[in-house]
C-alpha cells in the first residue's frame, strides 16, 4: 500500500528536502525555477509566497510529481527527496499516498457527481475494498465536520463546502505532506477562518503543510513556521515569518497594514516606491495633506437629475422558489465609485448582469441613462455600461492584443480613426503597451485580466463595471491599475473616460481603498448603501456579510478623525506621527 | 441553474430496477423498434413507452426542454425526408396521389403533388421517432448518476471508459456553463449573434469570438482534469467501485422480457411482417 510508504520512512527521513532545484519548461527560454534549496520538518507549515509568475505553481508541480509525470519535455535539475525518495522515480499513485495536493480552484478538482463518490475516487483507484472505503469516507467526513453532506450532489455545494470536499478527498489517502495551492482564493472571511483552523489542526497532528497564498494577512494567523519567498523563479528568502516581514517590499507584497506603515517609515524615502501622488515624507498629523490624496470625488454630495443606472424594485430568480435578488433599489450617479461587497452567492454578479441586459428582472425595472433597459439590446446598453467579466478566459480570442481591444469598438460602430487612437491609450492605462503584438493567450493570467479591462474601457462606456478585479492579480499591479483608473475618472470630463465605476468584490481592503460608496449585499438584498467610513464601521453588518475587519480597516477607523475618509496603507502613513502610539490589537 | 435535468429519488418501480437491466431493456426495445415500419406495430411500442414514462412520474416542468428540442429535431427530420421522399424511397415503392381533381374553372385534371405514401410515411416516422424519445427520455431522470460507471463496468466496459460516463455527468453541464459565460461576456462587448451579413464565410467568422474561448477553455479544463485524475492515481491499476449493484428477481424478469421482445421482433422481421403499411381507406378514396 503506497499510503503506508510515508509512515515507513517517517522516522529516518525529513518529509521534504529540496537541493539546487531548477526547472525550465521546454518551450520557454527563462528558468521557471532557479536553484531552490530548503528543508521541511514534520508538522511544519511553510508558506510559499511570491507574485504570479514567480514559480510557485511550478514548484508545486515538481513536488506532487506532475512534473515530470504529466508535464514532459521540460528540464529539471537538482534533487527533491520526499521521505528520502525522488518523486520522479515513483508513480503518481505512489506519490499521492505521500503528498496530497489541493489546487486553486476546487471546482476543477471534483470529478464525481456525489460527495461520497468524490471522496471514494482515490481509494477506488488504489483498489481499496468497499467496506474499508465506506469506513474511511465516514472518518474523513466526520473529521471535516461535513457528515451531513454524504449524499449531496457535488454540483450544488457552496464554495466553502467544495473546498472542504476537495481537502477531504485528499486527506482520505492519508498523505503525510499537504500541498495547498491558494486554498483561500474562493473563500469568504468565515470560510477562510474555518479552513485555516483545520489546517492548523492537521499540522499540530503531525502533517507537514506547504501552502501557496497571496493573502498574507490571513495566512499569518496560521502561524506558519517558515516562509519561502520566490521572485522570478529564484529563492529570495527562506526562514521565519519575522525575517520575511522585515525584508518584503510593501509595494510588491500586501503586508498587514501596521507592518506596511512601519516599513514605509523605516524606508523613509521609500514612500516613492509606491506609485501614487507625491507626498512629503515627513508625516503630518491633524492636517489634511496639501497634496491631494487619491482622486476620489465625494459621493453623496449633490446629485444630477438622471442617474446612469437606476434599479427600481428589481427582483430576480432562476427558479421561482429560489430568489437571487429581491427588491433592489439604487441609483448610480456620475462620480460614484461603488464597491459592491458581499459573500459568495449574495447576487453581486447577477446585479451587474441585470444592468447590462444579459438577464432581465422578473419584477421591477432597470433604467440605463433614464431609459428602461427592456427596450434596449445588450449592444445598446454596452454603450452606457461596460462590464468586465470575472474570468478573462471567457473573453479572449483575437490573434493580437490590439485586435482584442478593437473588437468591442468595432461592434459598437466606432470608425477606424477612433479605434487607432484609442487602442494605445487604453493599453497604456493597463500597462500592456509593451505586448501590443502578442496574442492575448500568450499573456499571464494577471495580464489577461488587465487586457479584458482595457478591451471594455476602449468601448468608452459611461460606467465601468469590474467583477472581482483583484482575483489573480498581483498587489502591485492592481494598485497601479486602480490608481490610474481613479485618476482618469477624476480628470476633466471627456467622452472616452468612464464617469462612474462599480467594483464587485469580496475583498474588504480593496473596497475601502478605492471606493467612495459601499453597498453591502447579502442573500439578494441590499443591507447597506453609503460612504465607506460609515458602512464599513458597522461590525454587525460586516459579520452578516461574512466579512471580517482587516488590519487596514481597523487602522483606518482609528485614524478616521484625522483622515476623514478611508484610504490605502501607503497614503495612511502620512497621518501617523509615531507608530508606537498606535494600538495594534490585531494578532 | 444551468443543468438541464436533475436526478430525483422518487421511489418508483422504475428506479428500483438495476441500471444494467434498464440499459439492456432500452437497447432491446430500440433494436426491436427499428425493425418495424408498420404504424400499427409501432403504436404498440408507443403505448409501452407511454406506460414507462407514466411510471417514471416525471413532471412537465422537468422534461419540457427535452421535449421541445426533440420536437424540433423530429419535425425537421420528418418534413425533409417525407417531402423529398429521399429516405422514404427505401421503405415504399408505390406512389398514389392523395387527391385528384380539376384545376379551378379550367377543367384541366391535376393531382396534388403529395402522395398517400408520403403522408403515411410522414406520420409513421414521427410516431416512430417520438417512441424512440419516449424510451430514451426517462433514463437520465431515473438512473442514479453515480451508478452509470459501475453499471457499464459490470456490462463489460473497461474501467477507464466506464468511469468516463461518471465524469460526463459532471463535465457536460460545466461545458454548457462555460459556453453561456462566453456568450454573455462577448455580448457585453457589443457582439451580436445574429449579425447582418450573409454568406457562409462571414457566418463562420462571426462565430470566432465564441468558439475560440470555448475551445481554449475546454482544453484548459481537460488538462486540469487530467492532472487531477493523475494525482489521485486514476488508471494505474484495476480499480474498485464504491457503488454496488445486485440483480433482483424483477431484474431477471425484465431481462427475460427484453430478450423475448427482441427475439419476436427479429423473427417477425425475417418473416416480412411489419413492413410499411398504408391505411387502405386512404387508398380507396383516391382515383
Amino acid at each position: 500500500m503506497p499510503n503506508n510508504r510515508s509512515e515507513v520512512h517517517n522516522r529516518n527521513h525529513l518529509p521534504l528536502v529540496v537541493r539546487d532545484l531548477s526547472y525550465c519548461y521546454g518551450q520557454l527560454p527563462d528558468m521557471a525555477l532557479n536553484q531552490l534549496s530548503f528543508q521541511v520538518r514534520s508538522g511544519e507549515i511553510v508558506l510559499i509566497a511570491g507574485s504570479s509568475g514567480s514559480g510557485k505553481t511550478t514548484l508545486v508541480r515538481c513536488l506532487n510529481g506532475l512534473i515530470p509525470h504529466s508535464y514532459r519535455g521540460g528540464q529539471r535539475s537538482g534533487d527533491i527527496r520526499i521521505f528520502g525518495e525522488e518523486p520522479a522515480a515513483l508513480s503518481l499513485a505512489e506519490i499521492s499516498g505521500m503528498v496530497g495536493s489541493v489546487l486553486q480552484d476546487p471546482e476543477k478538482q471534483i470529478v464525481a457527481s456525489y460527495v461520497a463518490n468524490e471522496i471514494a475516487f482515490g481509494l477506488e483507484n488504489l483498489g481499496v475494498e468497499r467496506a474499508e472505503m465506506r469506513r474511511r469516507i465516514r472518518l474523513v467526513l466526520d473529521r471535516l465536520g461535513i457528515v451531513h453532506l454524504h449524499d449531496r450532489e457535488t454540483f450544488r455545494l457552496s464554495h466553502g463546502e467544495k473546498q472542504k470536499l476537495v481537502l477531504g478527498s485528499t486527506l482520505v489517502l492519508e498523505p503525510a505532506i499537504l500541498l495547498l495551492d491558494e486554498p483561500l482564493a474562493s473563500l469568504d472571511a468565515y470560510g477562510t477562518e474555518e479552513t485555516l483552523s483545520l489546517i492548523r489542526h492537521l499540522a499540530d497532528q503531525g502533517k507537514t503543510v506547504l501552502i501557496v497564498e497571496h493573502r498574507l494577512e490571513r495566512i499569518l494567523k496560521l502561524r506558519p513556521d517558515k516562509v519561502l519567498f520566490l521572485v522570478n523563479g529564484e529563492q529570495h528568502y527562506f526562514g521565519d515569518v519575522a525575517g520575511f516581514l522585515a525584508m518584503a517590499d510593501p509595494s510588491e507584497v500586501k503586508l498587514p497594514a501596521h507592518i506596511t506603515l512601519q516599513r514605509l517609515h523605516k524606508l523613509g524615502a521609500a514612500v516613492d516606491t509606491v506609485e501614487g501622488p507625491e507626498v512629503d515624507v515627513r508625516p503630518e498629523v491633524d492636517v489634511r495633506p496639501k497634496v491631494d490624496v487619491p482622486p476620489i470625488k465625494q459621493a453623496f454630495a449633490s446629485k444630477p437629475a438622471t442617474p446612469l443606472i437606476h434599479y427600481e424594485n428589481v427582483s430576480f430568480s432562476y427558479e421561482p422558489d429560489d430568489p437571487i435578488l429581491q427588491e433592489i433599489n439604487f441609483s448610480l450617479f456620475p462620480g460614484d465609485v461603488v464597491a459592491v461587497l458581499g459573500p459568495n452567492g449574495a447576487g453581486k454578479t447577477t446585479l451587474a448582469k441585470l444592468a447590462v441586459g444579459l438577464l432581465r428582472p422578473n419584477r421591477g425595472r432597470v433604467y440605463i441613462g433614464g431609459r428602461d433597459n427592456k427596450t434596449m439590446t445588450v449592444a445598446q446598453i454596452a454603450r452606457v455600461v461596460g462590464y468586465v467579466f470575472q474570468s478573462p478566459r471567457h473573453m479572449l480570442f483575437a490573434p493580437t492584443i490590439e485586435r482584442e481591444v478593437a473588437f468591442g469598438m468595432h461592434n459598437l460602430g466606432f470608425d477606424e480613426v477612433a479605434i487607432t487612437s484609442a487602442v494605445p491609450s487604453v493599453l497604456k492605462a493597463v500597462d500592456l503597451t509593451a505586448y501590443m503584438d502578442l496574442p492575448p493567450l500568450a499573456l499571464s493570467f494577471g495580464q489577461q485580466k488587465r487586457l479584458t479591462i482595457a478591451a471594455v474601457m476602449a468601448m468608452q462606456s459611461r460606467v465601468l463595471v469590474l467583477d472581482e478585479p483583484t482575483a489573480g492579480q498581483d498587489f502591485r499591479h492592481y494598485t497601479k491599475l486602480m490608481e490610474r483608473l481613479l485618476r482618469l475618472l477624476e480628470g476633466d470630463a471627456r467622452d472616452d473616460v468612464p464617469e462612474a465605476m462599480v467594483l464587485i468584490s469580496h475583498d474588504l481592503d480593496f473596497a475601502l481603498s478605492y471606493a467612495n460608496r459601499v453597498i453591502l449585499l447579502r442573500a439578494g438584498r441590499i443591507l447597506a448603501d453609503g460612504p465607506p467610513h460609515e458602512v464599513l464601521a458597522r461590525r454587525d453588518l460586516l459579520a452578516m456579510c461574512r466579512l471580517q475587519p482587516s488590519s487596514l480597516l481597523e487602522l483606518n477607523l482609528q485614524l478616521l478623525p484625522h483622515t476623514g475618509r478611508l484610504m490605502p496603507a501607503n497614503m495612511l502613513s502620512r497621518y501617523i506621527p509615531d507608530l508606537e502610539e498606535l494600538r495594534f490589537d490585531i494578532s | 441553474m444551468y443543468v438541464s435535468w436533475r436526478y430525483r429519488e422518487r421511489d418508483t418501480v422504475l428506479q428500483r430496477f438495476d441500471p444494467r437491466s434498464r440499459i439492456i431493456f432500452t437497447i432491446c426495445v430500440l433494436f426491436s423498434l427499428v425493425q418495424f415500419w408498420d404504424l400499427r406495430f409501432i403504436l404498440v411500442f408507443f403505448v409501452l413507452g407511454v406506460v414507462q414514462l407514466w411510471s417514471a412520474q416525471l413532471t412537465w416542468a422537468e422534461t419540457k426542454r427535452f421535449w421541445s428540442v426533440l420536437a424540433l429535431v423530429i419535425l425537421t427530420l420528418s418534413i425533409f425526408t417525407s417531402l423529398t421522399g429521399g429516405a422514404g424511397a427505401a421503405v415504399y415503392e408505390s406512389y398514389t396521389p392523395l387527391r385528384t381533381g380539376t384545376l379551378l374553372f379550367t377543367g384541366i385534371p391535376v393531382a396534388i403533388a403529395v402522395s398517400v405514401e408520403q403522408v403515411t410515411f410522414f406520420v409513421t416516422q414521427i410516431v416512430r421517432l417520438v417512441t424512440f424519445g419516449l424510451f430514451a427520455l426517462p433514463l437520465p431522470y431515473t438512473i442514479h448518476p453515480a451508478r452509470y460507471g459501475i453499471a457499464f463496468r459490470r456490462l463489460g466496459v473497461p474501467d477507464k471508459f466506464a468511469f468516463s460516463t461518471d465524469l460526463a455527468f459532471r463535465f457536460i453541464p460545466s461545458l454548457g456553463q462555460d459556453f453561456q459565460m462566453t456568450l454573455d461576456a462577448q455580448r457585453a462587448r457589443g457582439y451580436e449573434v445574429e449579425r447582418r451579413g450573409s454568406g457562409l464565410i462571414s457566418q463562420i467568422r462571426n462565430m470566432v469570438p465564441l468558439m475560440i474561448p470555448f475551445i481554449v477553455g475546454s482544453i484548459v479544463r481537460s488538462e486540469a482534469l487530467i492532472d487531477v485524475l493523475d494525482m489521485r492515481g486514476f488508471g494505474t491499476r484495476p480499480r474498485t467501485w464504491l457503488e454496488e449493484l445486485r440483480y433482483e428477481r424483477r431484474d431477471y424478469l425484465l431481462l427475460a422480457t427484453s430478450l423475448l421482445l427482441l427475439l419476436i421482433s427479429t423473427v417477425m422481421n425475417l418473416l416480412d411482417v411489419g413492413n410499411f403499411w398504408t391505411p387502405s381507406f386512404l387508398l380507396v378514396d383516391t382515383i
